[in-house]
């Protein structure tokens, strides 16, 4: 057992069953800068609203063709259920971008890119059996890396009382802690189906040494370009800096790079799993308090 | 595979993603020797053979079983909310919520009330399986967690109908042990058809409610949470209706959270049997009035995705050749409906579906 700074607050919950649930989200009234006065904090987590949409879309493509692979009910059943989580969430964020092109802030050429990583270099290649079926299951390492990344954004997302101290849109910290506790609740999902159809060492690790360094590159020159086309910065607040994202963490509104590279080389031990980190309990028990999962249609 | 245009709106490719096509061209061809020596994704077999150890009559039609193994070893341990799916001698397939004690590792118990116009599940139960009888089960799953937190917070509603007290009963329980202050509202047709009564006065009685629709009629939504203190979070299992109308009139109750099991496929409504053709693999199906698509194409093709079983996450949507379909999802729009459809909920309006399956 992992040895964890903050003991657990909920009992724990073993087996859980994986549903999607149904949200509503009403972005009408969200404000530019919703963590207000911030815009740098604000874009790095707007960040998740230009990576998710394609690249849920894209897990949800690669597990659906794992699908016929999978040798044990249980981890099918959950693997379904992940799929139609994640395209609730895929469609969530999605209503954000959608929300900001209707107010004119144009996010397409940073979204091209993304869907053109996902879907075109990451995407179904003209390959026939064996290397057909690698490339799936490479696709599964990858997933099972960013799986273990979003788990750890989603624990901080759930214990993250500065932004609620700093004015932050109550919808949007719904939108982040539903989806994060979704992805504390499903977090051993991909890791378990990467374990079932291969599970060696140093596969799994391939699989974080390419994801880390895209996704922290991806993410900077997403909060870059963020910033120069918000309308409602100019000049030399148009610039993103380093000192900035330090600022941020050490008043708890951003993770901690410290915790975010101990929670990187975690995922490097022999026997590390994903339901040695974490709490299922708290994730079901803010899933059970949210207003847009408990909001949608009956 | 050309890059995308830069982010500065220039039209040549954006050399740095050129860049990264390439490596990720590189990972493909690493991969591609991975199949040396790869391990065979072995079938895993999680089901368990208990022997049913006891049958006791807990209310006028309704039964508790039992399970034990048959060496007497532990069994997996669960936490309050989680059931068990029994596979019966038929081959009927059942879930049943764990009503007994969590702490005894050496035993489950579930409760079963028999339903006459069911699908025979509970009759078998009833009429076959006494003590002595090996029953096939797979879990225990949890779809209704109950994790309160350490230190009891606001408060605690528990809401049962009927059977519907199975899963709640130890969630109860708990919730006494840990000094937690909750309350209970438990209704039912009529007193003599509610289980458990006799267990839960062992409990503190200003706690609980027991409200028999004979006596009450039958409970709103907002009825019973106008018991629920601010901040609290509320336990809710029961009849179908209950639950919806227990969930519609959440949002504007004082508590805070509402936790209810999560039933993956509801029962169909006004179905009509009709048949459904898969193009690909030449079959045409019959589907049941009671039963969805999805369910009966899932037993043809294994590997049919799907996930809500509620039609609105949108998984299942698939490609429809020919057919009148009666949509009854709420995800699809009206360009998608006309060439797609999704097999967990959506129906024909008469005649034959021909999908792209």
């Amino acid at each position: 057992m992992l040895r964890r700074r903050n003991a657990p607050v909920h009992r724990t919950v073993d087996n859980l069953v994986l549903t999607p649930r149904d949200v509503d989200f009403d972005w009408a009234s969200l404000p530019t800068h919703w963590v207000p006065g911030e815009p740098f904090v604000t874009h790095t987590i707007n960040v998740l609203h230009l990576l998710l949409p394609a690249g849920e879309r894209w897990f949800v493509d690669v597990f659906t063709q794992a699908l016929p692979y999978i040798n044990d009910d249980k981890l099918r059943e959950e693997v379904l259920g992940f799929i139609g989580q994640e395209t609730i969430h895929a469609r969530s964020h999605q209503g954000v971008l959608d929300h900001w092109k209707a107010k004119g802030i144009d996010t397409d050429p940073y979204v091209r890119q993304i869907d053109w990583m996902f879907f075109k270099a990451l995407g179904d290649r003209d390959l026939i059996s064996k290397r057909r079926e690698e490339w799936l299951i490479e696709r599964l390492a990858i997933i099972a890396a960013i799986e273990h990344i979003t788990a750890m954004l989603g624990n901080w997302a759930l214990n993250s009382p500065a932004l609620d101290a700093a004015g932050a849109d109550p919808t949007m910290l719904d939108l982040l802690r539903w989806h994060g506790a979704e992805e504390v609740e499903h977090r051993a999902v991909a890791f378990d189906l990467f374990t079932h159809l291969d599970g060696r060492y140093l596969r799994r690790i391939r699989g974080m040494t390419v994801t880390w360094p895209i996704m922290l590159w991806l993410w900077v020159r997403g909060v870059v370009f963020l910033m120069r086309t918000d309308p409602e910065l100019t000049g030399l607040r148009k610039k993103a800096r380093w000192r900035y994202y330090f600022r941020a963490s050490r008043r708890h509104l951003l993770p901690p790079a410290n915790e975010i590279v101990r929670g990187v080389l975690r995922y490097h031990r022999p026997r590390y799993h994903p339901l040695k980190e974490f709490s299922t309990g708290q994730a079901v028990a803010y899933l059970a308090s949210s207003s847009a999962a408990n909001a949608a249609a009956v | 595979m050309v890059a995308p245009p830069d982010l500065r709106g220039r039209q040549h490719p954006d050399r740095l993603f050129t860049l990264l096509g390439k490596l990720i061209a590189i990972l493909e061809w690493l991969a591609s020797g991975s199949y040396i020596r790869r391990p065979q994704a072995r079938p895993v077999d999680r089901d368990l053979q208990l022997v049913v150890d006891e049958v006791r009559v807990e209310a006028a039609d309704a039964r508790s079983f039992r399970l034990v193994a048959a060496n007497g070893a532990e069994l997996p341990r669960w936490q309050p909310g989680s059931h068990l799916e029994v596979l019966l001698p038929s081959g009927r397939r059942r879930h049943y919520s764990l009503c007994g004690d969590p702490a005894d590792r050496r035993c489950y118990r579930i409760a079963v009330r028999r339903l006459a116009d069911g699908g025979g599940g509970s009759q078998e139960l009833h009429d076959s399986v006494g003590p002595g009888s090996i029953l096939t089960i797979r879990g225990p799953r949890n779809a209704f967690p109950y994790a309160p937190p350490f230190v009891p917070a606001a408060g605690y509603l528990f809401l049962a109908g009927g059977i519907g007290i199975t899963p709640v009963l130890p969630m109860v329980k708990q919730a006494a042990a840990d000094g937690a202050p909750w309350q209970l509202i438990y209704t039912g047709r009529s007193q003599a058809s509610m289980p458990f009564l006799e267990e839960l006065s062992a409990l503190d009685p200003d706690r609980i409610q027991i409200r028999p629709y004979d006596q009450h009629g039958f409970p709103a939504g907002a009825q019973l949470l106008e018991q629920a203190p601010p901040g609290a979070t509320v336990y809710c299992c029961g009849p179908a209706p209950m639950i919806a109308s227990v969930r519609q009139a959440f949002p504007a109750s004082a508590a805070a959270a509402l936790q209810f099991e999560r039933f993956t496929a509801p029962p169909v409504v006004d179905g009509e049997p009709f048949e459904i053709a898969l193009q690909r693999s030449g079959r045409v199906l019959t589907v049941p009035a009671e039963v969805s698509a999805l369910e009966v194409v899932r037993q043809a093709v294994p590997g049919v995705p799907y996930s809500c079983q509620q039609g609105f996450c949108g998984t299942c949507r698939t490609r429809v050749l020919s057919g009148e379909v009666d949509h009854r999802d709420r995800v699809l729009t009206d360009q998608e409906r006309a060439d797609t459809m999704t097999i967990c909920v959506s129906r024909s309006r008469g005649g034959r579906i021909v999908v792209d399956l």
